[in-house]
């Protein structure tokens, strides 16, 4: 999967966990630029990315995301 | 040493003085001397356990950087996080056990529970908890120096009562010791002014009322239970919120200032909300050390994992405070409101989208209703035990009975008059504008571009009323017994 199809597909995983058609991510987006990305849509929000990308995270990798850019970093890395 | 007793002003009028006259390397030593100074005037030895599990953690911290292996580094860590939570749950379980069956704080035995549960140690535990975890998720690196750990932990306007600061915050601000701004004292000082207010004009006011109506709710109409339900709820946010503004106030005078508390807890849309606002740093530090693990170990379990993961992250709130069954109950309580609200919240939206006329309503009664179940779940949390926080939820519902009205307003029996009363009101809305002033900067700008006379007018008139209405002495902040 290429860079540019991960992005893609991680963009409707947000659309569809904030229920935000209109919603854009990119590298440098945290949780505060998202309107209901707290602790608690943050699990359902990792939950639906494994799924969407069939990979498994631990809690720390989860732990050490700081913006979007690390989560796909971080999907290339458990994609391969 | 109170905060509020003549000794504390001695003692930070000289730190604050030392402290400006060393060179910026030797503040951070300063400071740690002048906290574990502060700690040793309540107990010496327990001002060495909190060194101990400092050095023990400093270590641990350090050698987690030099496991190779992510098992021998996941064994490290488990291995202290949990003697580091059981050394807090067997204090606390012993305190219960030796003050009272049921452990109840705020009244004659309170004292050997404070005796016993070393000072702070709920606060300066989850700080180092927090930060060996960061270490481990390589949020930050560990701390080399022993002398900045220390501090952190021991750290002296926020171990009585929070707030529970983090780490990295800490390290990043201890950085900047050098370069003090004159401007973060006096906005220490306004600060400090304005948590003493909450706490001797407001909080200390509604004491007595509060005190009665918990000591024998059958006296009491529902009427006169209702009222000291509502004023329990505002006497513990003037208390609390005063004192994190005290410890706000205090560590901006070292350039040190503590994250914030509390945002407009009671105006809230829905009860996630609330738990954002009200306690902030320790919920958030639960939200990140403990629910959010916890909900990734019970992902596949799906909405049962969900629902898990909030109960036991609200129990943990709840029994954070003592080992009571009414801070269990009260946490359950809110833990069961919680998955409610969670697990309805997308279809609630989902119903009230296509009726304007009804969502103009709930806009009205959503905050209403999440402000009474908070009050309801305060009055089993203020409770001396679980039968007695029934006592007063049967007697408020059973009405007019046994020749009391449901209606009567004593004041007598509250050991208020309609004067004080309608004086507290008045207060308490000022003080919930100033806390809303504060978070708006257009507000605290125009404050502080104002004429100093009138700057000066308004201090002066929160000294004379504090001075005027407050009776000064020994009191303690309700945080500070958890």
């Amino acid at each position: 999967m290429t860079n540019e199809e991960i992005r893609r597909k991680l963009n409707g995983v947000f659309q569809q966990v904030f229920d935000a058609p209109e919603l854009e991510v990119g590298d440098a987006t945290t949780a505060e630029d998202v309107p209901g990305w707290d602790s608690l849509a943050h699990v359902n929000l990792v939950v639906a990315v494994e799924k969407a990308f069939s990979v498994r995270f631990t809690t720390k990798e989860v732990k050490g995301l700081a913006n979007v850019g690390d989560m796909i970093r971080l999907i290339e890395r458990r994609a391969k | 040493m109170s905060f509020l007793s003549l000794s504390f002003v001695l003692f930070t009028v000289v730190t604050l003085a030392v402290f400006q006259l060393s060179p910026p390397r030797l503040r951070p030593l300063v400071l740690l001397l002048a906290s574990l100074a502060f700690y040793a005037s309540h107990s010496p030895v327990y001002a060495l356990l909190l060194l101990g599990v400092t050095l023990l953690v400093h270590r641990a911290a350090r050698a987690l950087e030099r496991r190779e292996t992510e098992r021998a580094k996941l064994r490290l860590v488990a291995l202290v996080v949990t003697a580091l939570v059981v050394m807090l749950a067997g204090f606390k379980l012993a305190s219960a056990l030796a003050a009272s069956p049921a452990g109840s704080p705020g009244e004659g035995e309170g004292v050997a529970l404070r005796v016993l549960v070393p000072l702070g140690l709920s606060y300066y535990l989850f700080k180092l908890i927090g930060y060996l975890l960061d270490v481990y998720w390589e949020k930050m690196p560990a701390e080399r120096s022993i002398v900045a750990l220390a501090l952190y932990a021991s750290f002296f306007p926020q171990i009585v009562s929070g707030p529970i600061e983090r780490a990295g915050d800490f390290r990043e601000q201890l950085g900047r010791l050098d370069k003090l701004d004159p401007a973060s004292v006096a906005a220490g000082l306004r600060r400090i002014l304005f948590g003493l207010f909450k706490k001797i004009a407001i909080a200390d006011r509604l004491a007595g009322l509060v005190d009665a109506v918990h000591a024998q709710p059958s006296a009491y109409s529902s009427l006169e239970l209702l009222a000291g339900a509502y004023l329990f709820a505002l006497q513990l946010y003037a208390d609390f919120s005063g004192v994190t503004d005290i410890a706000i106030g205090l560590g901006q005078l070292f350039g040190l200032k503590g994250p914030e508390n509390f945002d407009l807890p009671f105006f809230t849309r829905n009860l996630q909300e609330y738990w954002r606002r009200w306690h902030m740093s320790l919920t958030s530090w639960l939200a990140d050390y403990l629910f959010t693990p916890l909900r990734m170990a019970l992902r596949d379990l799906g909405q049962l994992g969900l629902a898990l993961a909030i109960l036991i992250n609200m129990v943990a709130i709840g029994v954070w405070h003592g080992a009571a069954w009414t801070y269990a109950a009260f946490g359950l309580l809110h833990g069961v409101f919680m998955v409610a609200s969670v697990l309805t919240l997308k279809r609630r939206d989902a119903f009230f989208q296509g009726r304007p006329a009804l969502s103009r309503l709930r806009a009205v009664t959503a905050p209403l209703a999440s402000f009474h179940l908070v009050v309801l779940a305060l009055v089993v949390f203020r409770a001396s035990s679980l039968s007695r926080a029934a006592e007063y939820l049967a007697r408020f519902a059973a009405g007019s009975r046994g020749g009391i009205a449901a209606t009567r307003f004593s004041f007598r029996l509250l050991h208020m008059t309609p004067g004080a009363m309608l004086g507290i009101l008045v207060l308490a809305a000022l003080m919930e504008f100033g806390n809303w002033a504060m978070r708006e900067s257009g507000w605290s700008r125009g404050f502080l571009a104002a004429p100093r006379a009138y700057r000066w007018a308004l201090y002066c008139g929160i000294i004379l009323v504090t001075l005027g209405v407050g009776h000064l002495g020994e009191q303690t902040f309700i945080y500070a017994q958890f």
